[in-house]
């Protein structure tokens, strides 16, 4: 049970700050909006502290926040973050937030310059003394660069009115020594997404997360899961979001709590510059991820999708590079094809080879010039520098509608296919001799829902090493009347 | 008071150990004592970039052995004896006194991390076997930066102690042992990118990787400083900041190695776990190969190459992967990669084909076709060029970055002409499909346009040289790892 103040337990979402899209102003409405649809599986909220981007607003936004969040949340407590570099300025942050109703303050270890252990203390015992509000210590090294010394919280903790410290370093062993050494007097809160259910195993008594305004029910659930004495369920729950919570903590932080409220449909606007929505901590393909993950938890609708693997004759497959199955007998090009893989992370591979001056080489040169839009062909490579040989283009049969689909065949199938190839020319299933004077296409079939980049990987290297067993004859082709070495 | 020596002085190269299937390649390391004497004041065998950390103790014995009769007592040789427990130490540094070596090259002892106090003791027992010993502060590998008091202690108090190697980088550390101990003991620099701040600023001499392939020209900075030439030591340093910086920060025992092999003086590969395009990945070979060209470490040697009944003769810096011939032009395939950083990270894949093949069937065709709708430029009439946009270029801010690409290909194409990769009498003959990708987040324009001549030149050089061969991809294919393979 908490120890000084009874409601210190349980979930507290981060809140974003909401901006206007163009005049970075605080968004106010999208405040009240973003309160409202988290506060249902919340014990409390936590108005600008580092997802809220509280070292881009001012003084008065700050307060305004508090402001808001009270009128808002419906007698919940509203955890005020008042950090700052100063002790003076975060001294004024704390009169506002208790002014403005805030039940505490959250006060981040001070910044940028470097105060010694004695000014870390003298800092917060002169916010704990000069402000009638309880505060809350909040430690969270990878932005301000330093540990709150745990000597110091040792000490801090008997004040009166130091309630908690938030811990989101992730480092379990700070946790347990600050659980060892302060907590009998202080309730410990975490603050890393992605060790939740391993701190509150420890000990801890709650969590301040940016992921709780994403998908606070989870942790509820975790929370009354470990409460149980329900360890494997509870993991199992942590697990469902551990790639989510890992992206909001290392990828990209308030910007991609941001891209993933947007995506379900609460738009927060942009981080304030210079941060950037897309591009800069949140890289793109990351982005594309976090909409997969949404998915998987039903935050957002998953989009139908139609479509076929190739299918007919395996000569007739090559109608996009132009090459008729005439053709293939005509210049003996070799074919082959393969399937390999279950449900959304099965991959069709169907392969062509033959010499550069043959159809196939002019194919291949055309190929590199993109006709096909979305389906631009890609050289296979093991990775970037290392180009497998023979020369293969991959040439995804679908249109490629966005990154995440993309996502699949960048890496995963470039890599898979060459390493497939380098295996056929290490073993000699390709002979030496055509390495230099042959090229290859393969047409390469993933699903669109397809997600497990690993397990794609897979699958394309299995049916790749199949296909071109195929068509350099070492197993027979699939029922189309042709002889034992592909022709 | 005095030096407690005067012999610990001048540019010494810490020797890469060559390696063979068996061991020491014994032949080789001579061969490469051999190449570096005329341009050295001392040899090192056995330090961090000799890889002795990768060799058994009777490896280690072998090495200075053949290093000592090599040298044969023409300048002096300082043996690395460092070992991670002191009793190792001081037995090793018995035997390199017994055996005649100089003196000794002492680590402080790494991986467990012992006190300052603690390393200050195995300096003191090392001292005591009365070797000339010379105390080496690597903080990247050892785990440990020497506190000034530890160095100031052993350097003064201790009889043997005649001076220290400071790798670090760390002028602030090495200010403080001019500050403490200058005049008394030999000050080294091992930082191949600061040598000449450290010189200037009073170091008397330095233990360097990169003097395994220049250094002659760190005797010429050496020599300037000495003679208050600030102004010519400065420009030297200069001249080599990108070859040294490649070498100490991207796998510097491999690096060195590779870089010998262009030069001619074959020392093999770094013991694994050291891998061929590991820490000194394949673009940084590209570009110190490009380096090594620049300072005229490489020479052009003819090559011929046949297109159909065309016979074209060119001079090449060529090294031991270039092929006296270049047949086949129907289609090659090139590809290279460079970045960082991340966003502006530059990735080419070019066909060079003749105009009658495949590849300038392919230009005429698409041009015709579709060239405008994907965004596909001619961005040079000899040899004819099609640059073609990795990614579909939707904003202006792109089409600028493009721009900046198709300048850095551009570049790319300009130079393989001036070098003889791409020779004047072809130029009619053949004709390129360049991809160029340029991410959509991408801002740093001058990356953008570095990193894509960058790889642009890499990719026509492995095109037209058929690399990577066979033999490497087979032999890397286990290790290789694609970075866009996994999930974040």
């Amino acid at each position: 049970m908490p120890i000084k103040v009874p409601w210190l337990k349980g979930v507290f979402p981060a809140l974003v700050t909401p901006f206007d899209r163009e005049s970075e102003a605080v968004d106010d409405e999208a405040y009240r909006r973003l309160i409202r649809h988290a506060l249902p599986d919340v014990d409390g909220i936590v108005t600008s502290g580092t997802t809220g981007e509280f070292p881009y607003l001012t003084r008065e936004e700050q307060r305004r926040l508090v402001e808001i969040g009270v009128e808002e949340a419906e007698g919940k407590p509203v955890v005020a973050g008042c950090g700052a570099s100063s002790t003076q300025e975060a001294l004024a942050l704390a009169g506002d937030a208790r002014e403005a109703g805030a039940s505490a303050a959250l006060i981040v270890t001070p910044y940028f310059l470097h105060p010694s252990d004695k000014g870390v203390y003298q800092h917060f015992y002169d916010i704990a003394v000069g402000v009638e509000l309880p505060i809350i210590l909040y430690n969270i090294p990878q932005v301000m660069d330093r540990y709150l010394p745990r000597t110091v919280v040792e000490d801090l903790a008997d004040l009166p009115n130091i309630i908690g410290l938030k811990d989101s370093s992730g480092n379990l062993t700070y946790t347990m020594e600050i659980l060892e050494y302060a907590g009998d007097r202080i309730d410990v809160f975490v603050g890393h997404d992605e060790v939740v259910l391993p701190a509150l195993a420890g000990g801890v008594n709650g969590m301040i997360l940016a992921s709780a305004q994403v998908y606070p029910e989870v942790w509820q659930e975790v929370v009354r899961l470990v409460g149980a004495g329900k360890i494997p369920a509870a993991r199992a729950r942590q697990r469902e979001v551990q790639k989510l919570s890992r992206i909001f903590c290392r990828h990209g932080g308030g910007v991609a709590v941001k891209a993933a409220l947007r995506m379900m449909g609460l738009d927060m606007g942009p981080p304030r510059r210079p941060l950037e929505s897309v591009g800069g901590a949140l890289i793109h393909e990351t982005r594309a991820e976090i909409r997969l993950e949404l998915e998987k938890l039903g935050k957002v609708p998953i989009r139908g999708v139609s479509f076929e693997y190739p299918d007919g004759p395996l000569t007739g497959r090559f109608a996009d590079l132009e090459i008729t199955a005439e053709e293939i007998g005509e210049y003996d090009l070799r074919v082959g094809s393969a399937v390999a893989g279950e449900g959304v992370n099965k991959v069709q591979i169907d392969l062509i080879a033959g010499g550069k001056e043959t159809p196939l080489g002019d194919a291949y040169a055309l190929q590199m010039t993109y006709p096909l839009h979305r389906r631009e062909a890609l050289t296979t490579i093991l990775e970037p520098a290392l180009t497998v040989r023979p020369s293969t283009l991959l040439l995804p049969t679908l249109p490629q509608k966005n990154l995440r689909q993309a996502n699949m065949i960048y890496g995963p199938a470039q890599s898979a296919l060459g390493r497939a190839i380098v295996d056929a020319v290490e073993m000699d299933r390709i002979p030496q001799q055509v390495v230099d004077s042959d090229v290859m296409v393969a047409l390469v079939t993933i699903h669109p829902r397809a997600m497990d980049r690993h397990t794609v990987a897979r699958s394309v290297q299995a049916a790749a090493a199949e296909a071109i067993e195929q068509a350099f004859g070492l197993s027979p082709s699939p029922g189309d009347g042709r002889d034992e070495r592909g022709r | 008071m005095g030096y407690k020596t005067d012999w610990l002085r001048g540019i010494f190269p810490a020797l890469v150990t060559p390696f063979d299937s068996e061991g020491v390649n014994e032949d080789a390391y001579r061969e490469l004592i051999r190449f570096l004497l005329p341009n050295v004041d001392g040899m090192v065998p056995c330090g961090t970039t000799g890889e002795f950390s990768y060799m058994t103790l009777e490896e280690r014995k072998e090495t200075v052995e053949i290093c000592l009769d090599e040298v044969d007592g023409r300048v002096p040789v300082l043996a690395g004896t460092g070992c991670t427990t002191t009793r190792r130490t001081v037995e090793l540094t018995s035997w390199a006194k017994e055996v005649g070596a100089d003196g000794a090259l002492v680590v402080a002892p790494y991986f467990l991390k012992p006190s300052f106090n603690e390393i200050y003791d195995h300096f003191r027992a090392v001292d005591e076997v009365g070797l000339p010993v010379v105390m080496y502060n690597i903080p990247q590998c050892a785990g440990t930066h020497f506190k000034w008091w530890t160095a100031e202690g052993g350097l003064l108090d201790f009889e043997n102690t005649i001076g220290i190697k400071d790798s670090s980088g760390d002028l602030p550390f090495m200010e403080a042992m001019f500050e403490k101990v200058k005049g008394k003991v030999s000050i080294f620099v091992g930082h191949d990118e600061v040598v000449q701040p450290a010189l200037g600023a009073g170091a008397d001499g330095a233990i360097l990787a990169s003097a395994n392939l220049i250094p002659d020209i760190w005797q010429k900075v050496h020599r300037a400083t000495l003679e208050g030439d600030f102004a010519t030591a400065q420009a030297w340093q200069q001249k080599v900041q990108k070859l040294v910086r490649i070498v100490v920060r991207c796998g510097s025992t491999q690096a060195c190695k590779e870089g010998l092999r262009m030069m001619g003086v074959d020392v093999g590969d770094s013991r694994h776990p050291i891998v061929p395009g590991g820490a000194f990945r394949r673009e940084d070979r590209e570009e110190l190969r490009l380096q090594l060209e620049a300072l005229g470490k490489i020479e052009k040697s003819p090559v011929t190459y046949h297109l159909g009944e065309k016979q074209v003769m060119t001079d090449l810096f060529a090294t031991h992967q270039t092929p006296d011939t270049v047949s086949d032009w129907t289609m090659k395939v090139g590809e290279g990669f460079a970045g960082p950083p991340f966003q502006e990270l530059a990735h080419v894949d070019l066909l060079i084909g003749l105009k009658d093949g495949p590849v300038g069937r392919a230009i005429k065709r698409s041009m015709a076709e579709w060239g405008e709708e994907r965004g596909l430029h001619i961005i040079a009439e000899r040899p004819r060029t099609l640059l073609v946009p990795t990614v579909t270029i939707r904003t202006q801010e792109q089409r600028r970055l493009f721009e900046r690409a198709a300048a850095g290909v551009k570049l790319a194409i300009d130079l393989s002409i001036e070098d003889g990769f791409l020779p004047e009498p072809i130029l009619d003959d053949v004709v390129l499909i360049v991809h160029a990708f340029v991410h959509p987040a991408a801002s740093i324009a001058r990356r953008v346009e570095g990193n894509n001549y960058k790889a642009a030149r890499h990719a026509i050089r492995k095109a037209v040289e058929g690399r990577p061969t066979v033999e490497e991809l087979i032999a890397e294919k286990a290790a290789a790892r694609h970075p866009f393979r996994y999930a974040p």
